[in-house]
């Protein structure tokens, strides 16, 4: 199980590095004993590698792979942040927060901020993933390899979709018979849920990334991606600052509401819940930033044919 | 020659020279007997220094080590591929070794007059 574990881990090195020393490292972990050691030390490679790239495997990439590279990178963040922002927007929807925000300004104004900026990297994120999803689509009637990529995050989604409106069922249902909010019951739905949406977004990550780099994409819809991709990014670094204004302006206007009990499933403040969104956000900002560089910057080297 | 003018030498310097147990400096010593693939650095490390290098260690400083041209790889066996040191390796190891070789017999020359003195 370790073993297998570690061997996935070398999935999180970059690209370029996995194509340079990827069968080696998965040779080396064949003959050597494999621990939770093993895992943590190929984990801080992975970060490490991703954060000082190798200059001498800049060449290991050509720039249509880099560009799919970014593109997944950017996608692969966006479904994280979309899961912190989404807690974000939960733990804010109560009446006491609009009431809070009909007085004060700010609160009102970066609330706004962070809904529009929202579905700017929405859309965005459509726009560049739509001329893919059709290459993809039509390739896949072609070549039966890509079939399974194509249709693992179609059939997540359904999954996720129908186990949604299973929980609002059920919960408009106990809603109805009048039970209490909050039981042990909730939270394990809404925990398995959330379980599921990580899942979710995983498979939807990982066979989308498969799939992009399977088939073949034109120079303009590569391009196409990387300018969305570079928009999702400028919105989810001023998503994540705009929180942290909101989060500020909360703790200065309305302290008692920042230290209420309305977090995830209500086992945080509403400042902790802040916090931990607020990395998240700020973390899977950095990274797509960083990504997004890399794939201009093998564009401006070598431009895409 | 101590490097000359070479750029990779006084950065490959620099960057082994960080810390003794430094796994950059662990591999190009265990390469100064010969090349090597990946697991044979691992156990080599491990009998010189009692060091055991974890596989994302040991490929990140390969992978260093390599763009700064101080070592350099040959051809694959199956799926492992040896390493060997480059002159520009061997002249940064040995200066480096040189270095704490110099540390080491000042260090204990003053351990011996200040036991003496006490």
């Amino acid at each position: 199980m370790t073993r297998r574990a570690a061997r996935f881990t070398i999935n999180l090195y970059p690209l370029a590095f996995r194509r340079r020393y990827g069968d080696e490292l998965s040779a080396l972990l064949d003959q050597t004993p494999v621990g939770v050691h093993t895992l943590f030390d190929l984990l801080l490679g992975a970060l490490d590698a991703h954060l000082r790239p190798y200059e001498g495997l800049t060449g290991a990439l050509s720039v249509g792979e880099r560009l799919r590279a970014s593109a997944s990178g950017v996608l692969a963040c966006w479904v994280v942040f979309a899961a912190a922002g989404f807690g974000f927007a939960k733990a804010t929807e109560d009446p006491p927060y609009s009431a809070a925000g009909d007085s004060h300004g700010l609160l009102a104004a970066a609330h706004v901020g962070v809904e529009v900026l929202a579905v700017v990297a929405s859309l965005a994120v459509a726009a560049g993933a739509l001329p893919l999803i059709l290459a993809a689509l039509g390739h896949a009637r072609r070549d039966r390899r890509v079939r399974g990529p194509v249709a693992l995050p179609v059939l997540a989604v359904a999954v996720y979709a129908g186990l949604t409106a299973l929980i609002a069922l059920i919960a408009r249902s106990q809603s109805a018979q009048h039970a209490p909010h909050g039981t042990t019951g909730a939270h394990l739905a809404g925990i398995a849920w959330a379980l599921a949406g990580a899942a979710c977004g995983t498979v939807c990550v990982l066979a989308s990334r498969r799939a992009l780099f399977a088939i073949p994409a034109s120079g303009k819809r590569l391009l196409c991606a990387l300018v969305t991709g570079t928009v999702v990014t400028v919105a989810m670094v001023a998503i994540a600052l705009t929180a942290a204004a909101y989060a500020i302006a909360l703790q200065v206007d309305a302290p008692r509401l920042a230290a209420s009990p309305n977090g995830p499933f209500g086992f945080a403040s509403t400042n902790l819940a802040f916090a931990a969104q607020l990395i998240v956000m700020l973390v899977t900002g950095s990274l797509a930033t960083l990504t997004t560089y890399r794939g201009w910057r093998a564009l401006v080297r070598e431009p895409a044919t | 020659m101590r490097g000359g003018a070479n750029p990779d030498y006084y950065y490959g310097m620099r960057y082994i020279g960080e810390r003794s147990t430094d796994p950059g400096l662990l591999v190009l010593a265990s390469l100064a007997g010969g090349p090597k693939h990946g697991y044979a650095i691992t156990t080599d490390v491990e009998e010189l220094a009692g060091v055991r290098l974890g596989p994302g260690t040991l490929y990140g400083a390969l992978a260093r080590l390599e763009e700064r041209g101080l070592i350099e790889s040959l051809p694959a066996e199956d799926r492992r591929r040896p390493y060997r040191l480059t002159a520009a390796g061997a002249t940064a190891l040995s200066e480096q070794l040189r270095a704490m070789e110099r540390i080491a017999r000042s260090g204990l020359a003053r351990l011996r007059v200040a036991g003496a003195t006490r």
